[in-house]
């Protein structure tokens, strides 16, 4: 018996040296992929979006940013004609498109061919903690029936096949990034393949977008004892999580909600007649949806102008306007909008100016600056 | 090995053995009810008067005479607690025990609670509406939905007990929206600071709420929350009077919670025997 085992030991360390001692001197690629860890901010959710086949690595989210940043994910190559994820989505715009866009003007975006976006841009902050639908009729959802409008995976597709987008092709940005020198080996090392799949394209924007995380502001510094928020921005606080106040809180969040949005839709009294194909009720159906839309997260308001789904306000200033006195009553108004029969919340100027100073603590620098998040240095198949 | 003899072995083997049986015997009975006890589970129906709920349709006057609607419904329960005759009483699920209900959401519609009921004869069942003082405190939960019930600090903090949101029509025939939002209230000075705040959750006793449970059985008690009664007694409330929000209203919190002792009512209670 030990004669056998012996034998086999030696044939087995054979073959380990025979194979270590191939014609190649390249040694073989290991695909072993890093967890990606995020941390949770004080008082965020715990529970995560994060899909069963697309779990987050440290090799999938550097390739999401690669992906997210270059613009031949459009599938082209001309610089005319490049567009990628960050065209719109520019970091110091909190990763909106910016009212100063020189290339967009007023911040509308459009695509590739011209044609101008159904909505202006939602917030791409803090995406990972949002188990309510994506896009402002949260159409993109766990529960839609159709399993490729699910998840930010397939919000990425989206934008690149999309004709108010990048106008692409599937087919054609597989094969360019797997013509790209560099890219292959990325992919094998976040997916253990070098053979470049769309899937994998989504994935690996989507892990990066997931890391997009904002818990960094003046407010969250306040809310975790490290600063005093001003007088004023203490005032409009206030305001923001009174019902006697701007009556803010319900739809926004706040200290019980850090991510200051619920994710829900409301109908918060901005129109009178309804003939968006795209609001909430053309994903639901239900009466109470009419006109309704995803209350974005205030995170970085300052800088993701211009408002509401169609843009048409320009500055925080016009918003609060028309909360405190702007508002119209239709019958599909939702509930928490009850001051609207006297027009809305109906603001002072010290308090318009308080609870814009309350908004405005809700910037984060640290997120719109952090190198993690911002364009590579070089693409994988730059020298 | 060798200090083994080879009884000492057989025996070790079967100590193994029987450990390791045991050990498995009792991972079974986390998941069923041992031969001494059975579970309980809620579920939450809502009506206005003997009709079920239906959501978003201007059919339903108060007890004021206020034509109104409602759009949906959330709210806490939590310290349920079951009474014997003797007096004694047994608090079920300790902190673990907070149920978030949503009309929009059905899969919050049934409490399946976690301890095992001994066998015995019960002669009522109480809970609290909302969450009492020791717990309610912010950010107890992080995760929506319960998360989007967060009160403000500034009001008190913790959550709401309850939203009750919907639409009235007033005396002018206006349709007017109404948020019958209750929590914890704050008494105002002559300045409008706040000087101190009032708990407002309270204890609810159901009636007709004996049941005896044997082992191996699950109770199913069915709890219906009557709408109408929140504005009915032995307060009636008027929307034309509190207005659309009463969040900084404490005598109009007072008021609803009074008529919250009379919200709820057992509708059915079965035993369902488990295979």
């Amino acid at each position: 018996m030990k004669k056998v085992i012996f034998y086999i030991s030696v044939i087995e360390l054979m073959a380990i040296f025979l194979a270590s001692c191939g014609g190649n001197n390249k040694p073989n690629p290991v695909y072993k992929p890093t967890p990606y860890k995020i941390d949770i901010p004080f008082g965020f959710p715990t529970k995560l979006n994060i899909p069963a086949d697309n779990p987050m690595t440290e090799e999938g989210v550097k390739l999401g940013r690669y992906l997210f940043y270059d613009g031949r994910l459009s599938g082209r190559t001309d610089p005319d004609s490049m567009m990628s994820c960050s065209t719109c989505h520019i970091q110091k715009n909190s990763f909106e498109v910016g009212i100063n866009n020189p290339r967009f003007p007023g911040g509308f975006p459009y695509g590739i061919t011209g044609k101008p976006t159904p909505h202006v841009m939602l917030p791409m902050i803090n995406l990972v903690w949002n188990s309510n639908g994506y896009l402002w009729n949260g159409f993109v959802s766990e529960n839609n029936p159709n399993p490729n409008f699910r998840n930010i995976e397939d919000i990425v597709r989206m934008g690149v096949v999309s004709d108010h987008e990048m106008d692409g092709d599937t087919t054609r940005v597989k094969q360019l990034f797997q013509s790209l020198p560099g890219y292959p080996e990325l992919f094998f090392k976040a997916f253990g393949n070098e053979t470049v799949t769309f899937k994998n394209i989504e994935r690996a924007i989507a892990q990066f977008v997931r890391t997009l995380i904002s818990a960094n502001s003046k407010f969250d510094k306040y809310i975790r004892g490290e600063v005093q928020l001003s007088q004023s921005e203490l005032q409009g606080f206030v305001l923001f999580t009174t019902e006697q106040g701007a009556d803010c809180f319900h739809c926004h969040g706040g200290y019980g909600n850090p991510l200051f949005t619920t994710n829900l839709f409301y109908n918060n009294g901005l129109d009178s007649i309804f003939t968006d194909p795209a609001d909430r009720f053309g994903v639901t159906g239900d009466a109470r949806d009419h006109g309704a839309y995803k209350a974005p997260t205030l995170r970085n308001i300052q800088l993701t102008g211009p408002y509401m789904r169609d843009g048409r306000f320009k500055t925080l200033e016009e918003v609060i306007d028309f909360y405190s006195s702007g508002l119209i009553q239709t019958p599909y108004v939702n509930p928490l909008m009850h001051h609207i029969n006297n027009g809305g919340v109906q603001l002072t100027p010290q308090e318009k100016y308080d609870l814009i100073s309350f908004l405005k603590s809700l910037r984060d620098d640290d997120f719109l600056t952090n190198p993690k998040f911002a364009k590579p240095e070089k693409f994988p198949d730059e020298k | 090995m060798k200090y083994f003899k080879k009884q000492q072995l057989i025996k070790l083997i079967i100590a193994v053995f029987v450990l390791v049986a045991l050990s498995e015997a009792s991972c079974h009975k986390i998941n069923t009810p041992d031969i001494v006890s059975g579970k309980l589970i809620f579920t939450f129906e809502h009506s206005v008067g003997e009709n079920s709920l239906q959501i978003d349709t201007m059919k339903y006057v108060n007890a004021a005479g206020n034509p109104y609607l409602v759009t949906g419904i959330q709210y806490f329960i939590s310290d349920i607690c079951l009474h014997k005759a003797n007096g004694d009483s047994i608090l079920l699920d300790k902190w673990n025990d907070i149920h978030y209900v949503d009309t929009d959401l059905p899969e919050t519609w049934d409490y399946f609670l976690k301890d095992s009921i001994p066998q015995d004869d019960y002669s009522s069942v109480s809970f609290t509406f909302g969450i009492n003082a020791e717990k309610n405190k912010s950010l107890l939960f992080v995760n929506p939905p319960e998360s989007n019930m967060f009160w403000p600090e500034y009001l008190g903090g913790g959550y709401h007990y309850m939203k009750l949101n919907g639409k009235w029509r007033d005396t002018s025939g206006v349709i007017r929206l109404f948020n019958v939002h209750i929590g914890i209230g704050q008494i105002y000075d002559s300045t409008g600071h706040i000087t101190r705040f009032v708990q407002n959750f309270f204890k609810v006793q159901l009636s007709s709420s004996a049941f005896s449970i044997a082992a191996g059985q699950s109770v199913e008690i069915t709890l219906n929350m009557d709408v109408n009664e929140w504005f009915e007694s032995p307060e009636i409330f008027n929307f034309n009077v509190w207005g659309g929000g009463i969040m900084q209203k404490q005598v109009a919190l007072h008021i609803v919670c009074l008529n919250g002792h009379n919200v709820f009512s057992v509708k059915d209670i079965k035993t369902l025997i488990h295979e």
